[in-house]
């Protein structure tokens, strides 16, 4: 249904415009199709709908209120068939930004996340709160608001057509599978670009779709050990850690979303979608950064610095009498500052640390020298005494501190969003402000299937007995 | 390693950049071609039509062609030009001489310009990102040093020209690629007057101050969009546009400690530690150069741009991910493990004889699959190990007698006799072993540049693979101020003793 009418505007014009631009076009067509009409009427409502429903959300600020315009990816529509962590993170991302995701899950039990707990949200609505089988995981709704769940078992043939049919109506398509098992499927990139050549195709993988390593699953703390993460994070002299959160993942999400608003972009020119194929490998190499560079251009190896800098002293963590504190004196000046600050103001003064250059080779008794003197304090004491100085400091947050941060608090970095089954929960905000079109949290993350019906009915103009069948057959 | 052709291309292209009146043989000039395309197209998306389907490239006519389509474009057109998308040769930079140049079309930002206000790392590196993908991307240092990375060292490339003390930094190497180096200085009336002038024939200006400072300048979003109503202005800072933190500087490392990334980072018993790069700046470079990317398809639609305002601090905190969400929906504070998992064992990092490596049995299958490999069958049958329930329970014998068994060989036997049993393994690989890795050079993650000072320089490929819209390293980091004339000359035509006058008042 979404054949191009060759009496009509250029394969081209067409391409370049998003699914509910080419409905919109439809819309004004005298000649358009019966079939569409169930469609038509559910873009429209698309097209008409609030931006977000600010009762819902709370936050303070501005994102609270009602936006000026609709986020930037309004109208873009994406078919996620990710599961676990980037691939959901990149799609969440594009929710954010005004997209139209529609989540695919396994009827089974859906994304795999749903069931990674504890810890989960409380069931509000259940008699017994406690019943794990009613509960949404708090991984699971950190990285899947904004989205519409459809169950679909792909492995049916019903299925799988059900796919196409959805991705014929899809801008973006973003999946996680091992390289080769869509296609096997018959939902590869040169199958579906072929129902929708303007379909922006995009896999994420561990090693990426090419290469020895393609058919390897890829975990994130396997490539942090094998791409030269944890091999430079930890204490100098100790066992090497991974980072404490899956960060290969999150980069890899942030490159993927990214090459998808870079491939619309694009596809204005050219009219055509295309390919894209990311992986956590290749994310994680690029996001060696200057560690890189240092082995590339002058061969030289990196090593675990604890919290330290390799020529600056002192910038590192340093212990205080009841926790830890960040203090970095990246010059001469800032150096004499932290000793009046400690009350060691004859220090700046010794040839010993007078300058960097000297503080870098006596490290090890300034830092004995500085450690002795802030354990004599508490960190708030510190804390305080630092605020204002002009040297850089920062305490140690834990994760309930950091989100009591008041910048934190004052930059709407924690939102409340009312869910169907936990009641109000609490999601991180969005990192990026937008004067204009701005990003928001519309919907909360959705239960398993929930939006099955209706994307069926709605976007696919499918009649109840066919969805009836569907269910009959488990291909929904 | 270059290929003679793309050598040539690239010498003819810094001849181009220069304006040297040397006229290019037939043959230089077919083979500029594609690069004369981009500079054709350098339009911020307006002239593409004029430049491409004129079917004449000659190197001679470019210069007038590109003013007066210029001059003569006034209607905003809301998309982009319809350009005829042709197949052409590439110029691309790629380490693999044996590989024929594919035919490859422009980058999905070509025609898009960047002005670009950064410095250090978060900033350089959303732009550079932006450049990867195709956009021209104009560098704005002050005339007295640059961009403070540039004496980040050591390490250093060395100089090709043994006598010079011109050295560069591996540092601003890394993030500077696909970008042309002006020197302004911003302080001088002069200086800002030429910014302004910039602002009209860009799309996109980012820029790393503390809030206010630009502003104070006559530099801020409101003077420069009433300029240019189409430019996306991204602000990157420590702490946000607004707030009680909004003057404070940011540092990477101080937003780690501050934003819950340190606290989880660690050995489970031993002081929190950074992560082993400055990972805060580099997500929220990931996090703009996205912004920028969304602003400017919402300005296809409302034909405006906008303020982009991204920051560390909530770059880091978005990037708590699960981590936060624990804590957030069900107040789960979280701590150190090493490299261990909370709900999974093994799932960690564990010794060898010589080294380490990461093992993760993620089921109870793997976790049989691991103990044969290891030829400790029984263990899986034990009631203490059987189910991962047991393994986390007895987490730390269980870590005990596979430590043991593991520090009686080397690395490499394990790493031999992990492979292909269907237990997630990795070796802990360095950052030389990390580049000889055969996906990591297969997936072209390894290239080779010509640089002006330093000669041949290594450089990281561009992570993400387009079927179509390819990315690519096409010029490497720039001298200081290697394009002031270019740009001056050909984007903003100022005449010789315009620019004469401006130097010589020190504005560039």
């Amino acid at each position: 249904m979404s054949r191009i009418d060759k009496s009509g505007p250029t394969i081209q014009s067409l391409l370049a415009k998003t699914h509910q631009e080419k409905v919109a076009d439809r819309d004004s067509n005298q000649n358009s199709d019966k079939n569409d009409s169930s469609t038509n009427g559910s873009e429209a409502r698309l097209k008409g709908r609030p931006n977000s429903s600010p009762s819902d959300i709370k936050g303070g600020g501005d994102s609270a209120k009602v936006p000026a315009a609709p986020g930037p990816l309004d109208g873009i529509r994406v078919l996620d068939l990710t599961r676990v962590l980037a691939g959901p993170y990149c799609t969440q991302l594009l929710g954010d930004l005004g997209a139209e995701v529609i989540k695919i899950e396994n009827p089974k039990g859906g994304d795999d996340t749903r069931a990674w707990g504890p810890p989960f949200a409380k069931n509000i609505n259940a008699s017994d709160p406690t019943s794990s089988t009613l509960q949404e995981s708090a991984y699971f709704l950190g990285i899947n608001r904004n989205k519409k769940s459809v169950t679909v078992n792909i492995r049916t043939k019903e299925g799988k057509k059900l796919v196409q049919d959805l991705a014929e109506k899809c801008d973006v398509l973003v999946e996680n599978y091992v390289p080769g098992k869509l296609d096997e499927m018959g939902l590869g990139y040169k199958e579906l670009s072929l129902l929708n050549p303007g379909l922006i195709y995009t896999s994420i993988t561990g090693y990426g779709q090419t290469g020895p390593y393609r058919n390897r699953p890829g975990y994130d703390v396997m490539i942090e050990a094998e791409a030269g993460l944890m091999y430079i994070t930890g204490e100098k002299g100790g066992t090497p850690v991974k980072v404490g959160v899956a960060v290969t993942d999150l980069t890899t999400g942030l490159y993927a979303h990214g090459a998808i608003m870079a491939a619309l972009l694009a596809r204005m020119k050219t009219g055509r979608g295309q390919h894209i194929d990311c992986s956590l490998l290749d994310s994680q190499v690029v996001t060696l950064a200057n560690i890189a560079s240092s082995y590339l251009i002058a061969g030289q190896e990196a090593k675990r610095w604890g919290t330290s800098h390799p020529s600056i002293v002192p910038y590192q963590v340093l212990p205080s009498k009841d926790s830890h504190i960040m203090i970095g004196a990246g010059n001469d000046g800032q150096f004499k500052i932290l000793c009046t600050v400690l009350g060691l103001d004859h220090l700046p003064g010794d040839l010993a640390y007078r300058t960097n250059k000297d503080r870098v080779r006596n490290r090890e008794a300034l830092i004995a020298i500085l450690s002795e003197r802030l354990q004599t304090k508490t960190n708030s004491d510190w804390l305080a005494a630092l605020e204002d100085q002009g040297i850089p400091f920062a305490p140690i947050n834990n994760i309930a501190q950091t989100f009591e941060h008041p910048q934190v608090l004052a930059r709407d970095m924690v939102q409340e969003i009312e869910h169907p089954t936990a009641g109000k929960i609490k999601v991180t905000g969005i990192p990026v402000r937008y004067s204009e079109t701005k990003a928001t949290i519309r919907v909360p993350p959705p239960l398993l299937g929930q939006h099955t019906d209706e994307v069926l009915k709605d976007m696919l103009g499918y009649d109840a007995q066919k969805i009836k069948a569907l269910r009959e057959q488990r291909a929904i | 390693m270059y290929s003679n052709q793309s050598r040539r291309c690239l010498s003819g292209l810094a001849r181009l950049a220069a304006k040297t009146p040397s006229p290019l043989s037939p043959c230089e000039a077919a083979t500029l071609s594609p690069a004369l395309g981009r500079v054709l197209s350098h339009s911020h998306g307006r002239l593409a039509t004029t430049a491409t389907t004129t079917g004449t490239r000659a190197f001679s006519s470019y210069s007038g062609r590109f003013d007066q389509a210029r001059e003569t474009d006034v209607a905003e057109s809301l998309f982009y030009s319809q350009r005829q998308s042709e197949p052409e040769p590439t110029t691309s930079t790629t380490t693999r001489p044996a590989q024929a140049p594919p035919a490859v079309e422009p980058g999905p930002l070509d025609g898009i310009r960047v002005l670009d206000l950064t410095r250090v790392l978060a900033g350089p590196y959303c732009t550079q990102l932006l450049g990867d993908l195709g956009a021209e991307v104009i560098k704005v240092e002050n005339p007295e040093g640059g961009d403070d990375t540039r004496a980040w060292g050591p390490p250093f490339a060395t100089n090709i020209d043994e006598e010079s003390d011109d050295h560069e930094s591996a540092y601003f190497l890394s993030v500077n690629r696909n970008k042309k180096s002006i020197t302004v200085n911003i302080r001088s009336d002069a200086g800002r007057q030429l910014i302004y002038d910039l602002v009209r024939k860009v799309d996109v200006f980012v820029e790393n101050y503390v809030p206010g400072k630009l502003e104070s300048m006559g530099l801020g979003f409101k003077q420069l969009s009433a300029i240019n109503p189409r430019l996306v202005y991204a602000s990157i800072t420590g702490y946000g546009q607004t707030g009680p933190y909004a003057n404070r500087p940011g540092y990477d490392v101080m937003i780690e400690a501050e934003a819950g990334l340190m606290y989880i980072t660690g050995e489970e018993h031993g002081p929190p530690v950074k992560v082993g790069v400055a990972v805060t700046d580099l997500t929220t470079g990931l996090y703009a150069h996205a912004a920028v990317l969304a602003a400017l398809y919402a300005r296809n639609r409302t034909g405006l741009g906008q303020h982009v305002d991204c920051s560390l601090l909530e770059s880091q905190v978005a990037t708590l991910a699960n981590i936060g969400s624990s804590f957030l929906i069900a107040g789960k504070e979280a701590k150190r493990m090493g490299t261990g998992h909370p709900s999974i064992v093994p799932y960690q990092v564990l010794e060898t004889r010589d080294s380490h490596i990461m093992i993760g049995a993620g089921n109870d299958n793997q976790f049989r699959s691991l103990c044969k490999v290891l030829q400790l069958d029984t263990l899986s049958e034990n009631p203490l190990y059987r189910m991962n329930r047991d393994r986390v329970t007895n987490r730390e014998a269980l870590i005990q007698i596979l430590t043991n068994r593991l520090k009686s060989e080397n690395n490499a036997f394990w790493l031999q006799a992990m492979e292909g049993k269907g237990v997630p393994f990795a070796p802990i690989n360095n950052i030389g072993q990390t580049f000889s890795h055969p996906q990591v050079l297969a997936r072209d993650m390894v290239q080779e540049i010509e640089h002006p000072t330093v000669g041949k320089i290594k450089v990281t490929g561009t992570p993400v693979k387009y079927s179509h819209t390819k990315p690519s390293i096409r010029t490497p980091p720039p001298l200081l101020g290697q394009h002031t004339d270019h740009v001056l000359q050909d984007i903003l035509q100022y005449d010789d003793t315009k620019i004469q006058s401006l130097k010589e008042s020190r504005a560039i």
